[in-house]
């Protein structure tokens, strides 16, 4: 069964506040764009990995959320390896496993409410200053966090699908009807939102907002 | 009870006329929409909360004018998509109900006590802290209602609740919607369902084709499709 991102345990991991973690991630992300040597990405790929493992989590239930994943950096490292040379592709190849790694170390030990929280809360002054929507990082890394294991859930249908008919599995061959699946759900998504009333004055806001169309 | 009043109602997609000058008062607590798939009734019922907006016409639902005051008409209609896949946007069923009532300034506690009520009332108190992803259809269906009831409306609105359902689930959303104190329209393809309705809509090819009790409406429909 895919689907459960947050796994729950008591590990030191577990315990860490969730925007420290979130700001760990933050840096991290920003540190790894820092330098295109392969030695240190190199590093920080084992690291994230090690990390990964003392989450407890157990590794099959990882590799499954993994990946899909795994297929895009895999085209990502093939197309380096390709229109580039072999030392770029391989700094990308640990580049983005890090990154990747490093996230769902985050996710896996954090509770969603927690996350969300801590985003809204470390948003706040910038949303004040009226340079982000708090309201709005926080709605988008839930549905991100919603959605992640029903878009796998679809990947998984449509190669099945296909390969019942006999079609060898191609990444094209997947990945179109998956875009095309999750653009029309995106859109149901979309009007849920808006019928729950998202983005709606809310009960105490003065009625020169109430009325803002 | 909610009065919806549409008074010469037209949606448009582009060239194409989805619903054609409908006019229409509503004032029971339990409406079915019946008719064929393509016929307009998800565009008809997406105009009782502005999901849709008429291209022309008026359309009032308890007393506001839907296309003047969307935001208010939200605050007392709810809607309940086909596929509550879609419709169930936090991972935790608890953060889910949670959101409705977050849109809304509610404190904390109070989003608590209210979630915790909702969810004993359909008694499914026990899948709280349940990621949604890993629930069954029905389970997710129930949810769904959960989420559209927390928020307090007089009125909910649903889109073929029973098609993803087996018969235990859906037998039980219909005791449900049966039981509860909101108003209700509802789509649907199930005639069971319709039967259990004050009044039957069947729309045909955008527009009304037979308004009245359900078993005269059921009547209409089940001899056109034949
Ligand atoms: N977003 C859209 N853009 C263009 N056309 C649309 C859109 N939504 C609906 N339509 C068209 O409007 C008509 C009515 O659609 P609607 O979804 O209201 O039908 P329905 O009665 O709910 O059908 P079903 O029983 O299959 O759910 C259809 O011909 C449909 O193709
Ligand atoms: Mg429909």
């Amino acid at each position: 069964m895919i689907g459960s991102l947050y796994h729950p345990g008591d590990t030191p991991l577990h315990r860490i506040p969730a925007a420290a973690k979130l700001g760990f991630l933050f840096a991290a992300g920003l540190a790894l764009f820092l330098t295109d040597s392969p030695a240190p990405l190199a590093a920080a790929a084992a690291a994230a990995a090690l990390l990964l493992a003392a989450t407890g989590a157990p590794a099959r239930s990882l590799w499954r959320q993994l990946r899909a994943v795994a297929l895009i950096i895999a085209l990502v490292f093939a197309a380096n390896l390709a229109f580039a040379d072999a030392g770029t592709a391989f700094a990308v190849l640990c580049r983005l496993s890090a990154l990747v790694m490093a996230a769902m170390t985050v996710t896996v030990t954090t509770r969603t409410s927690d996350m969300l929280e801590a985003v809204e809360r470390g948003l706040s002054p910038l949303g004040r200053m009226g340079l982000a929507n708090p309201a709005k990082v926080g709605l988008a890394v839930a549905l991100t966090l919603r959605f992640v294991p029903e878009i796998f859930g679809h990947y998984r249908e449509i190669r099945d699908a296909q390969a019942a008919r006999g079609i060898a599995a191609s990444p094209l061959a997947i990945l179109v009807p998956l875009v095309v699946r999750n653009l029309k759900a995106a859109e149901d998504i979309a009007a849920a939102i808006d019928a729950r009333g998202f983005g709606a004055p809310r009960d105490g806001a003065s009625p020169k907002e109430r009325h803002r169309p | 009870m909610t009065d919806i009043v549409l008074d010469n109602v037209s949606v448009k997609r582009g060239a194409s006329i989805v619903l054609d000058s409908l006019t229409l008062a509503l004032s029971e607590r339990r409406v079915a929409v019946l008719g064929a798939n393509g016929s307009g009734k998800t565009t008809f019922v997406k105009l009782l909360n502005g999901l849709v907006l008429p291209t022309a016409g008026r359309l009032m639902v308890a007393g506001l004018d839907v296309a003047r005051d969307v935001h208010a008409v939200r605050r007392r209609v709810s809607f309940v998509f086909q596929n509550p896949d879609n419709q169930i946007v936090f991972p935790i069923v608890r953060e889910d109900l949670a959101f409705g009532l977050r849109n809304r300034g509610m404190a904390k506690d109070e989003i608590a006590d209210r979630t915790a009520t909702v969810l004993a009332r359909l008694g499914i108190a026990h899948l709280a802290d349940r990621q949604v992803h890993g629930l069954s259809g029905g389970e997710k269906q129930l949810v769904a209602l959960a989420a559209a009831m927390v928020t307090g409306p007089s009125l909910i609105v649903f889109d073929e609740p029973t098609t993803h359902l087996d018969l235990r689930n859906r037998n039980r959303i219909r005791a449900v919607i049966g039981e509860m104190a909101e108003d209700a329209v509802i789509v649907t393809h199930d005639l069971e369902l319709a039967r259990d309705c004050e009044r039957a809509v069947v729309i045909a090819d955008g527009r009304i084709g037979f308004d009245g009790c359900p078993a005269a409406a059921i009547d209409w429909y089940v001899g056109r499709c034949s």
